[in-house]
């Protein structure tokens, strides 16, 4: 959602060309009404023919009835959104490679023992995933039950109202990595070197943001919201609360289209497929799954069995002794 | 409000428009023709349109099955056809305005209360039990709400109450248009005839009645009551829109006045007060209490029998 046009003069946020009415507030965007100086009878004619033209209910436009030309409308717009800045990738590929072998040798005592040199790197693609990064001002209105001056019941209603910078709020369009994985590893970005076009990286992928403009306005409005509300816990007194409610007054709310890097890798352990993320410009940030040793799982379990039998056995004859 | 005396672009004939008519038809050579007049405080350009989306057909279809509905109306109102159907794009005015409340209420906590009390037991002897029961603390919330009210939709024309709007309503504001003199040509369209202000009142009460709603989820606790705001609206506008409506005047008995059909010209949606007869009304009542007579007569025979 970039700012090409004045901003909405009743919430200040940015209007995209296309945009009937501000996506935030619903104030109408400023057009020229032609104004007419004297009344008068006006005949709407068909540019191509010069027929009279009516709206057909049948085709949803005017339409000329002689020559069938249509007249296209003005409306919003709802076009299928695009990343317009890319987060260069900082890590190359034998990196990120080198950062899966040395993750798979930290996956603890359950790890198989083979695992670093029976894994085998299956596909390594480099993928830019998309997300809108948001600032905005909010004025946030929530109500809630704590504990706090609590009585006969033990909860006790509070209400209040703040002012919100939310700053650089990431949130995910990704379809191919989950909202866990975006989590973890948007704070490893350094969001100040931004690309207005991908760097050249071979077979890489850059994610679709695969929503139109209005759906993705409600994803930010209610990931706005979700935040507010996570933000609001800390104003609440006491130490327990229940039904938080907020509302939420957006001012300024300016969304970026991003598309942020990483290693989508998948290996191979016996006759497994594993899969793992490594970060684009950090590779100590690695998630994933991999394989545990049910051998190593079999002799923990039975080993804490007879710990517990030889410590029945003698607690039974410490029972007996005494 | 006075007509206007206007001149055919087509042929040049006499055109004459009602003061509350935005478009007309020529008598002479049938050229559908848009009245464009300067704007006033009260008679603003409009802003948006919401094109037809049912066809005249369609409309018919679904007011003769609205028509066949009413159970008490008259057997002639549920025969009638609508012999006339008229497509007219109707005035309303889109508000919104960013809202702030100040609210009180009594919230209600609950709480569980347990208690002993001695009973007799099947076998007659004296015992002590516990029970719990719910109980309510209420204790008194002030506090503050702001928020944005927006796509309210009041009428604009005296021709149609707002009332009936809201029968018909709601239309799907995601097919707005940007206002076009063509969308309107062939059509009758009307200019508003509620003053501002009149129409200010109007949204201004959807507005608050909005925020009532919303303040009731808002609102912490088990249970609330004795809810009182007062809520002022600031950067408010009001945009004019014409929406596509089908009217169908209902005439079923000579002597009754004609019934006015409106159905949605976006979704369908009709409104409508169907007559009550009251002949059917007695019979209906006569035949339930001749049904509880009769349930009743027969639990008194079983007894009897029994």
């Amino acid at each position: 959602m970039t700012a090409s046009l004045a901003p909405c003069s009743r919430c200040a946020c940015p209007i995209e060309a296309g945009d009937l009415r501000c996506a935030i507030c619903s104030l109408p965007t400023p057009f020229d009404a032609s104004v007419a100086l004297q009344a008068s009878a006006v005949i709407m004619r068909c540019r191509g023919c010069g027929a009279a033209i009516e709206y057909d209910v049948r085709v949803q436009a005017p339409r000329c009835a002689f020559c069938g030309s249509v007249v296209a409308l003005e409306q919003s717009l709802d076009p299928i959104e695009q990343a317009e800045s890319f987060v260069p990738f900082r890590v190359d590929p034998a990196t990120a490679q080198g950062a899966l072998r040395a993750w798979l040798g930290t996956r603890g005592f359950f790890r198989p023992s083979d695992l670093v040199s029976h894994s085998t790197v299956q596909s390594l693609v480099p993928t830019w995933w998309v997300a809108w990064m948001i600032d905005a001002e909010a004025l946030v209105s929530w109500a809630a039950d704590s504990n706090a001056g609590s009585h006969r019941s033990a909860w006790a209603p509070h209400s209040g109202q703040a002012p919100l910078s939310l700053r650089s709020l990431v949130v995910s369009a990704s379809r191919g990595l989950t909202f866990a994985e975006t989590s973890a590893l948007t704070p490893g970005y350094a969001s100040g070197d931004l690309l207005a076009a991908p760097h050249a990286m071979p077979g890489a992928v850059i994610e679709r943001f695969d929503v139109q403009r209005s759906a993705a306005r409600q994803i930010v409005a209610r990931a706005v919201e979700a935040q507010s509300a996570a933000d609001a816990v800390a104003w609440i007194p006491g130490s327990r609360y229940r039904k938080l409610e907020v509302a939420v007054l957006l001012r300024q709310l300016s969304t970026r289209r991003l598309a942020f890097p990483s290693y989508v890798l998948a290996y191979r352990y016996r006759d497994r497929l594993h899969r793992v993320v490594v970060h684009g410009q950090d590779p100590s940030i690695i998630l994933g799954s991999s394989p545990k040793s049910a051998l190593k799982i079999a002799l923990f379990v039975a080993g804490l069995v007879a710990l517990l039998a030889v410590l029945a056995l003698v607690a039974a004859l410490f029972a007996r002794a005494g | 409000m006075s007509g206007l005396s206007l001149e055919c672009r087509n042929c040049g004939a006499a055109l004459v428009a009602g003061a509350g008519q935005r478009s007309a038809r020529c008598p002479y050579c049938a050229s559908p023709s848009v009245i464009e007049r300067p704007p006033s405080a009260d008679r603003p350009p409009p802003a948006f349109v919401v094109g037809y989306v049912v066809t005249p057909e369609r409309a018919l279809e679904l007011a003769r099955a609205w028509l066949e509905r009413p159970l008490f109306a008259p057997g002639a109102f549920r025969r009638a056809a609508p012999h006339e159907i008229t497509g007219l794009y109707a005035p309303v005015y889109l508000y919104s305005a960013a809202t702030s409340t100040s609210y009180s209420a009594s919230i209600g906590e609950d709480y569980t209360v347990t208690e002993t009390y001695t009973t007799t037991d099947s076998q007659g002897r004296t015992v002590t039990r516990t029970r719990s029961r719910v109980e309510t603390e209420w204790r008194e919330l002030r506090g503050e709400l702001a928020l944005y009210v927006n796509d309210r939709v009041v009428t604009a024309s005296r021709g149609i109450p707002n009332h009936e709007l809201e029968g018909i309503e709601p239309y799907d504001l995601r097919a707005l248009r940007r206002y076009r003199a063509d969308v309107v040509s062939g059509w009758a369209a009307e200019e508003p005839s509620l003053t501002i202000e009149e129409c200010v009142g109007l949204a201004r009460r959807e507005a608050e009645a909005a925020v009532g709603v919303r303040l009731a989820q808002f609102l912490p606790g088990d249970r609330h009551g004795e809810v009182t705001w007062r809520t002022g609206m600031a950067h408010e506008d009001l945009a004019l829109t014409l929406l596509p409506i089908w009217v169908l005047p209902v005439r079923y008995a000579p002597d009754q006045p004609v019934v006015r059909l409106l159905v949605n010209g976006q979704t369908g949606r009709i409104y409508g007060k169907a007559p009550v007869s009251v002949l059917r009304v007695i019979v209906a009542v006569l035949l339930v209490l001749g049904v509880l007579a009769g349930a009743a007569a027969a639990i008194w025979l079983l007894g009897e029998y029994s």
